[in-house]
C-alpha cells in the first residue's frame, strides 16, 4: 500500500482539473467508494442467509460486512468532502453522489440504532437482518438509478471508465489502488469476523458454565422476610 | 374466500374497529398532518411557491405523517399485550398484509386531505390531476409498506416509539427524489415524459416494498 501511495504521487499531474496537483486524492476515492459498494450489498445478502439459517455466525458476518461498509463508507465521505473543496470550491455542493452516498450512511446508522435497541440477542439479529434485506431496494437505487437519472446534474462524470478515459500511469494507479484496497477490505473483513466468531464462542462457552455452576440467570426468589405480629 | 383473505380480512377490520373505538391514532395523524401543512403555509406566506418547491414540502409533510403515524398498528399491539393472541390465531403474512393496508388505507385518505388543504392554502392548481393522483397511490403504498415494517422491526426493542421513525426515514428518503420528480411535473413544471417516468418508478418501488414486506416480516414475527 505503501508503494502504491508513492507510486501515486510520482505519476504525472492530470490535465483537467481545477488543481491537477491535489487530484491524486481520487486514487483513495474511488477504491473506498467501490468497496462500499460491495459492503452494501454483501450485508443484506449475509443477512438472507442468517435468517434462512437462522444461525448466528451468519449475524456476524452481516453485522461485520455492514460494520466495514460504513467504515468504507465514511472514508468516501471525507475524501470526498476534501476532493470536492479542492476542486469544486466549497466543501458540500449537494451534488447527488454526494447526498446519496450521505443516505447510504444513514441507513447504515439507522441499522446499527436498530440493532442497539435489542438486549436479546436473536431478536436482534432476526430484525436487524429483516432491515438489512429492506435496505438493498434504496440502496440499489441510491446507487445506480439516483445518479443516472437524465434530470439530475452531477459533477462526478459517469462514463470515465467505460470511454476509455483513465489511461496511462493514472489509470494503472487506479486499478493497483482498487485491487490494494479490496485485498484490504477482504483482510479486516476476515479479522472481524474472526473477532466476532471468537466473542460468540466466549459468550456461549460463559452460558454453559454458568449452567453447569448452577449460577445462572436469577429467577426471582422470594426470600422470607420475617415479620412482627406487632407490627 | 379462502383462508388468507379471510386472515387478512379479520387483522383488517380488527385495525379498523379498534382506531374507531379509540380514535386516537386518527387524532394523532389529522393533528400532526393539519399542524405540519398549516406550519408550511405560514412558513411561505405571501411567497408564490414553484412546483419543486411545492411538491417538496408536500412530500416532506407526507413522509414525517408516515414516520408518525404508521409504525402505531404493531407498537400498540406489544403494548397492549395482544401481539402473542395475534401470534397465534394467524400467519405472519396475514397480519402483515392486513396491517399494511390498514396503513395504506389511512396514508391515502391523509394524502388526499393534505393535498386539498395544502394547495388551497398555497393557493396554486394541479396542472395533470391523474399523473397526481398515481404519484399518490405510489407515494402511499411505498411509505405504509416501508413504515408497517419498520414498526413490525421495532415493535419489541427499547424506544420503539422514536425508533420507527429513526430507521424508517432512511428507507424512504430515495423516495422524496421520484415523489418531487413525479409530483412537480403534474403541477405544470418540467416534462410530461419524466413525471411519467417518476410515477411509474414510485408505483414500483410501493409494489416492491409491499412484496417484500411479507417475507421479512414472517422471518421475524415468531423469533
Amino acid at each position: 500500500m505503501g508503494a502504491a501511495t508513492l507510486w501515486s504521487f510520482m505519476v504525472p499531474d492530470a490535465a483537467m482539473f481545477q488543481k491537477p496537483e491535489l487530484a491524486r486524492i481520487f486514487f483513495f476515492h474511488f477504491p473506498c467508494a467501490i468497496v462500499t459498494s460491495i459492503f452494501l450489498f454483501l450485508g443484506p445478502y449475509l443477512s438472507i442467509r442468517y435468517l434462512v439459517s437462522k444461525t448466528p455466525e451468519w449475524d456476524v458476518r452481516a453485522a461485520s460486512a455492514n460494520e466495514l461498509g460504513l467504515l468504507f463508507g465514511v472514508f468516501t465521505m471525507a475524501t470526498g468532502i476534501l476532493f470536492s473543496r479542492v476542486q469544486w470550491g466549497a466543501w458540500w455542493q449537494w451534488d447527488p453522489r454526494q447526498t446519496s452516498f450521505l443516505l447510504v450512511l444513514l441507513i447504515y446508522g439507522a441499522y446499527f440504532a436498530l440493532r442497539a435497541a435489542f438486549s436479546d440477542e436473536s431478536k436482534r439479529a432476526a430484525n436487524s437482518a429483516a432491515y438489512s434485506v429492506a435496505t438493498a431496494l434504496p440502496a440499489l437505487f441510491l446507487i445506480f438509478v439516483f445518479p443516472r437519472l437524465p434530470q439530475v446534474e452531477s459533477f462526478h462524470p459517469t462514463e470515465t471508465i467505460q470511454k476509455g478515459l483513465l489511461k496511462g500511469d493514472y489509470g494503472n494507479v487506479t486499478l493497483v489502488m482498487l485491487v490494494l484496497f479490496t485485498v484490504l477490505a477482504a483482510w479486516l473483513y476476515k479479522l472481524r469476523v474472526r473477532a466476532g466468531l471468537a466473542e460468540l464462542a466466549l459468550e456461549n462457552m460463559n452460558g454453559n458454565l454458568e449452567a453447569h455452576s448452577g449460577s445462572a440467570a436469577p429467577t426471582g426468589v422470594v426470600r422470607p422476610v420475617p415479620v412482627s405480629r406487632e407490627g | 374466500m379462502n383462508s388468507w383473505q379471510r386472515e387478512i380480512k379479520a387483522v383488517f377490520r380488527k385495525e379498523l374497529a379498534s382506531e374507531l373505538r379509540t380514535r386516537s391514532g386518527l387524532a394523532t395523524v389529522a393533528l400532526f398532518s393539519i399542524a405540519a401543512v398549516v406550519a408550511v403555509a405560514f412558513a411561505a406566506f405571501n411567497i408564490r411557491l414553484g412546483g419543486s418547491l411545492a411538491s417538496g414540502l408536500l412530500w416532506v409533510t407526507l413522509l414525517f405523517t408516515a414516520a408518525v403515524a404508521l409504525p402505531r398498528a404493531f407498537v400498540t399491539e406489544e403494548e397492549q399485550g395482544t401481539g402473542d393472541l395475534l401470534r397465534l390465531i394467524a400467519r405472519p403474512e396475514a397480519v402483515f398484509w392486513g396491517k399494511a393496508l390498514y396503513n395504506l388505507g389511512l396514508m391515502l385518505v391523509t394524502g388526499l386531505i393534505l393535498s386539498l388543504l395544502f394547495f388551497t392554502m398555497i393557493g396554486r392548481g394541479i396542472e395533470h390531476p391523474v399523473l397526481y393522483l398515481i404519484c399518490l397511490i405510489g407515494s402511499c403504498a411505498s411509505l405504509a409498506g416501508a413504515v408497517t415494517l419498520c414498526g413490525a422491526l421495532v415493535a419489541q426493542a427499547a424506544g420503539r416509539g422514536a425508533l420507527a421513525g429513526a430507521i424508517a426515514i432512511p428507507l424512504l428518503l430515495p423516495l422524496v427524489a421520484l415523489g418531487v420528480a413525479g409530483m412537480r411535473v403534474a403541477l405544470g413544471e418540467g416534462a410530461l415524459r419524466g413525471g411519467e417516468e417518476a410515477a411509474f418508478g414510485l408505483v414500483c418501488y410501493g409494489v416492491a416494498t409491499l412484496a417484500i414486506g411479507p417475507a421479512l416480516f414472517a422471518a421475524v414475527w415468531k423469533s
